[in-house]
């Protein structure tokens, strides 16, 4: 199936302003994913950082000691697929269909599209034309390759630094990529080994002897080799494995749309898991209560029969689809719609449609109570009650509000309240400010305090020759029977901050943590 | 960070909730078992925080447990030293006590095990509401009143706080390191006991020896949650 494949390989830089001689690259975190080695690795550099040797896929500490004055900043994959949303239009204004891979990256079939625009050429060349009118074309490097299959036209596309590329032999130029290509690291390490170094090497290697050493990711590697790219498996798809909402009140907020979005993908995996499957697309169907939105035109929609605006897009990873990646595309996706004014009067209808399934799902149930009891893979491990889970905890963000229902991540620093990091529940982790593996000499010894005030509260102590004699709860005071301390907290001095001591004080009702600054004595944490 | 842990929660966990028999009780699996329910009352700073956080250590290896802050101090780092798996663990906060009984009997509906501090003014009815939820879902539910004690029936087993000792601070020199809880326990089929509890940030620490059974009955108080 001959396909195009748009790439813009700095997509994360599009929108940031910076001195044209300044060094400034993107990370992208991925520690909730990623159980070994450095999570957080570079997605995108500008040519200041790339001249200093900063290159993709290297990790952040690496590149931050070879660029320290560069600018550094986290991706936000939100904000860079509502930016994407304007390319998706546009590129689905000249073909049906487009598939988004990820923010930047969008691959569509050109099989009927060939005929009505007389030849892959004239193709080629218009959509780099259409897009070229709304993009900042050096700035986003935009590159678009043809190929047979998304696997060889989107290495098509990494190649066309020099302007569009259509692959007429598929086979050939495959076959001259390095192993590498296939972006699997055990894989590809232990091909290596064998002496395999090019995909064309693997492409001559006996499909069964393959298959036999290395099972179903070997085989899908040679697949790939040959051109022949991932086949989708024949079984039918059953129509009932497709996942729809209706909301009687329409949702217009974007928390309510974050709960719909995440509860949907999980009902939906959990369907699929149950048959064995797993996605490797899936179109997302949002209708709107009202047909007169803002935003722009829907490329595969439009109005429907009932009066509200429905659109869809569909989404497609090379790997197949779980609960989190899912859940992060239907946000992202839902995100960009509302925030462009596409779902006007809110939303009143969600849909989940699953296509290209692969037996994969099977062995990810296997897997995954093994994987999750270590608790190195997050809200990804297996939790047989995660659907009431899910469902309780979404009640209780509907009474307390998406604020009031967190979970938390240790990040480093010296005082109980630096070492957390809240996020919401259902959300993924921020980016810790303070990195957890440093030694962070001074810190607090524990154990630590059960209750930490999140901003330190004014404390009254008495003191007598610098030594804490009793301490004032409420109304009354109560001895300091012991202490510990102090010891000193060194500020940042060149942001202003002051020095302070800290002490642990003990009374009859209970120990205290608590910190002396200019004078002035605050509650840091009690001991309970 | 420095591990730290319950003594009496410390022995490898299982994650087998079944095993919980109140007529042969075995304090080194303290744990919150399906369906049962534990009052920890006493004043702040006595240590039954870390005390009922771990008793969510070994529900969190099998399942989502969820903390109901209505104070919005509660630091997970605690939780996390007691042996909470921090994957699954979710802190409410709610500090409405409205909201308070229905909040907790939504988490209630879905998770493994909740401990859930109960601000003053929350009445009776709800906490027995809230009983008969945690039996039906066989739900742990630990609950820490911050003003009173628990309305009698309530609970399974019942753990007020009688003393604590520090250890580690020396009128400046040393640190907090860690302390001895004595606490009174008692419930349905448990006879009045005091029990030490060894809270430390130097690991694991015998239990054994530790506890006695108390002559005479708990005398109870007259002031009762929604009294």
């Amino acid at each position: 199936m001959r396909t195009l494949c748009v790439w813009f390989p700095d997509w994360p830089l599009a929108d940031i302003e910076v001195e044209p001689d300044r060094p400034c690259f993107v990370f992208e975190d991925r520690s909730s994913r990623v159980s070994g080695g450095e999570a957080q690795r570079i997605r995108a550099a500008n040519v200041p950082a790339r001249r200093a040797g900063v290159e993709l896929g290297m990790g952040r500490r690496a590149a931050e000691a070879l660029c320290p004055t560069a600018l550094v900043l986290a991706r936000d994959l939100a904000a860079e697929t509502r930016r994407f949303e304007q390319v998706v239009l546009v590129l689905e204004g000249l073909i049906p269909r487009v598939e988004v891979v990820e923010p930047g990256l969008a691959l569509v079939s050109v099989e009927g599209a060939v005929l009505y625009y007389g030849g892959e050429g004239p193709l080629v060349e218009r959509v780099g034309k259409e897009l070229s009118n709304i993009i900042d074309h050096p700035k986003s490097g935009m590159r678009i390759g043809l190929a047979e299959g998304p696997f060889a036209a989107r290495w098509a596309a990494t190649s066309a630094d020099q302007g569009p590329r259509v692959i007429e032999d598929t086979a050939a130029f495959l076959s001259t990529l390095d192993i590498s290509t296939l972006e699997k690291d055990e894989l590809i390490a232990t091909f290596r080994w064998l002496g395999v170094s090019t995909l064309g090497e693997l492409a001559g290697l006996p499909r069964e002897a393959v298959a036999s050493r290395f099972g179903y990711p070997g085989l899908h590697a040679h697949r790939l080799a040959s051109g022949e790219d991932h086949a989708p498996q024949p079984r039918s798809i059953p129509p009932h494995l497709a996942v729809e909402a209706f909301y009687d009140d329409p949702l217009e907020t974007l928390d309510q749309v974050a709960f719909s979005a995440r509860a949907l993908s999980v009902r939906l995996m959990l369907g699929l898991r149950k048959e064995g499957l797993a996605p490797h697309r899936v179109e997302i169907t949002a209708e709107a209560a009202q047909s007169n939105g803002t935003g722009s035109a829907n490329g595969t929609g439009g109005a429907n029969g009932t009066g509200g605006k429905e659109r869809s897009r569909t989404w497609r990873s090379a790997d197949p689809f779980i609960e989190a990646t899912l859940t992060e595309r239907v946000w992202w996706q839902l995100r960009a719609w509302v925030e462009q004014g596409g779902v006007p009067g809110g939303l009143t209808r969600l849909r989940l449609d699953p296509s290209d399934l692969s037996g994969d799902g099977r062995q990810l149930v296997l897997l995954e109570p093994v994987a999750g009891l270590d608790g190195t893979l997050g809200w990804q491990g297996y939790d047989p009650a995660r659907p009431e889970v899910e469902r309780a905890l979404a009640r209780a963000q509907a009474l307390v509000g998406p604020e009031g229902v967190l979970q938390a991540s240790p990040q480093g620093g010296r005082m109980p309240a630096e070492q957390v990091l809240w996020y919401r529940f259902g959300e993924e982790p921020g980016v810790a400010e303070r990195d957890v593996s440093a030694p962070w000499p001074g810190a607090t010894p524990g154990p630590s305090p059960a209750l930490v005030p999140p901003e330190l509260v004014p404390f009254d102590i008495e003191w007598d020759e610098g030594i804490p004699t009793r301490v004032r709860l409420g109304s009354r005071w109560e001895p300091v029977l012991n202490w510990a301390g102090p010891w000193r907290l060194t500020g940042r001095w060149w942001k202003g901050e002051p020095h302070a001591d800290r002490y642990q004080l003990v009374t009859s009702a209970g120990a205290f943590l608590v910190v002396v600054r200019n004078g002035s004595s605050f509650l840091a944490g009690i001991y309970d | 960070m420095t591990e730290a842990a319950i003594a009496v929660s410390s022995r490898p966990r299982t994650g087998d909730l079944t095993s919980f028999d109140p007529s042969n009780f075995d304090w080194a699996s303290f744990v919150l078992s399906p369906g049962k329910i534990v009052g920890l009352e006493g004043p702040a700073g006595w240590g039954l925080t870390r005390l009922g956080l771990s008793l969510l250590a070994a529900p969190s290896q099998v399942g989502t447990v969820v903390v109901i802050d209505v104070r919005g101090w509660f630091s997970p780092l605690a939780a996390w030293q007691v042996g909470v798996n921090r994957h699954r663990l979710v802190v409410v906060r709610c500090a409405e006590r409205r909201l308070w009984a229905q909040v907790t009997a939504a988490v209630l509906e879905g998770v493994a095990a909740v401990y859930a501090e109960i601000p003053a003014g929350v009445g009776e009815n709800d906490l027995r509401r809230l009983a008969a939820l945690t039996r039906a879902r066989k739900a742990g539910l630990a609950l820490r009143p911050l003003r009173g004690v628990l309305p009698p029936g309530i609970t399974h087993m019942r753990v007020r706080a009688s003393g604590v000792d520090w250890v580690g601070p020396d009128h400046g020199h040393g640190r907090l390191s860690g302390r001895q809880l004595s606490m009174e326990v008692s419930g349905k089929s448990i006879p009045l006991r005091e029990v030490q509890f060894a809270d430390s940030s130097t690991g694991v620490s015998s239990s054994s020896g530790v506890w006695r059974q108390v002559p005479g009955k708990l005398a109870p108080s007259p002031r009762t949650i929604g009294v």
